[in-house]
């Protein structure tokens, strides 16, 4: 049995990782996580020998738990970027990425660099598409004989080069590029979930 | 490498096989698979994030969860291993005994050259 400052120091601790997990996860799992952590201190509690001090018992048990944030970014990191790397889906593939890039350094610059990737991908797609709509507008622009960039000027400046050859070039790079980039990032996260597994399982 | 970096990719792949196991014999709760984890093997575990691993494991399908109430003053939410769970286990073990036995033959091998060169 806790005196009530022990309860109080348990209640901080569960409360913490409650409002860290359900920035990750749907609150239903959430709760059930709080539940289980919940389980495994009052087991630990109830094993402590009455006869010693109970706040540093209870600290001790904490420590070996580990910090709530800590449990929380490990249930997080298992959930979300799991799901990326097996669906390979998109909208999870991204939402892992924004974890990645929030929780570290290396995640932060890997984002960076993949989100280069979708925008490249995805303005070339744009230039493919937009060429039927805007055929004055669309396409290689030059100066001096030699092109200088591939886009679009409105109002349209003069005819711009390249023709109906724009949009094969616009879907091709564009595809290609979302799909080395997709590619890119799910491999990142297979790497990515492999390293967590052992810093998340606290391996030292 | 560091030594360090290269038993922390050692310990990687082992951590699974090692809960799976641990849960064979039937079924346990988490901080059961924990002080069993830490009776049997050196992996240092924090005990809180061995919890999402579990979770993992059981979103797989590979062990099935269930809580318990009214076996202690709070309930327990119990780990045992599913069909395929157990069908997992078989294969790693089976892997990880050739694998481990390939690299004992190797190391015992390399010993005897050495000797033979001395």
């Amino acid at each position: 049995m806790l005196s009530s400052s022990g309860e109080s120091r348990v209640r901080g601790y569960l409360y913490v990782l409650e409002r860290s997990l359900v920035l990750a996860l749907p609150r239903e799992i959430a709760a059930d996580a709080v539940r289980e952590i919940e389980s495994h201190l009052r087991e630990r509690i109830a094993a402590v020998d009455a006869a010693g001090d109970e706040r540093v018992a209870l600290e001790q048990i904490l420590s070996e738990l580990g910090p709530p944030l800590r449990v929380a970014q490990a249930y997080s990191a298992e959930r979300i970027v799991d799901e990326a790397v097996v669906t390979g889906r998109v909208v999870p593939i991204l939402r892992a990425m924004w974890h990645v890039a929030v929780t570290s350094v290396g995640g932060f610059f890997a984002a960076l660099a993949l989100t280069v990737g979708y925008a490249i991908g995805i303005a070339f797609l744009i230039v493919g598409v937009m060429k039927p709509v805007f055929p004055d507008n669309v396409g290689f622009f030059m100066e001096g004989g030699y092109p200088v960039a591939l886009g679009m000027k409105f109002p349209a400046t003069g005819h711009p080069a390249g023709g109906n050859w724009v949009i094969l070039i616009g879907l091709f790079f564009g595809l290609g590029a979302l799909v080395v980039t997709h590619r890119g990032a799910r491999r990142f996260l297979g790497w990515w979930r492999g390293r967590r597994a052992v810093i998340g399982a606290g391996l030292r | 490498m560091p030594l360090e970096s290269w038993q922390e990719q050692l310990r990687r792949g082992s951590l699974d096989l090692a809960i799976l196991a641990t849960v064979a014999s039937g079924p346990r709760y988490g901080l059961a698979i924990i002080q069993h984890l830490e009776a049997f093997t050196d992996l240092v575990v924090t005990e809180g994030t061995i919890y999402p691993i579990l979770g993992r494991l059981a979103k797989e399908g590979l062990l099935a969860s269930a809580w318990v109430e009214g076996e202690a003053p709070h309930p327990r939410k119990y780990y045992r291993l599913t069909r395929p769970g157990a069908r997992r286990l078989a294969e790693m073990t089976q892997q990880w005994r050739v694998f481990a036995g390939k690299i004992d033959r190797l190391i015992a091998a390399s010993e005897e050259n050495r000797r033979g060169a001395q």
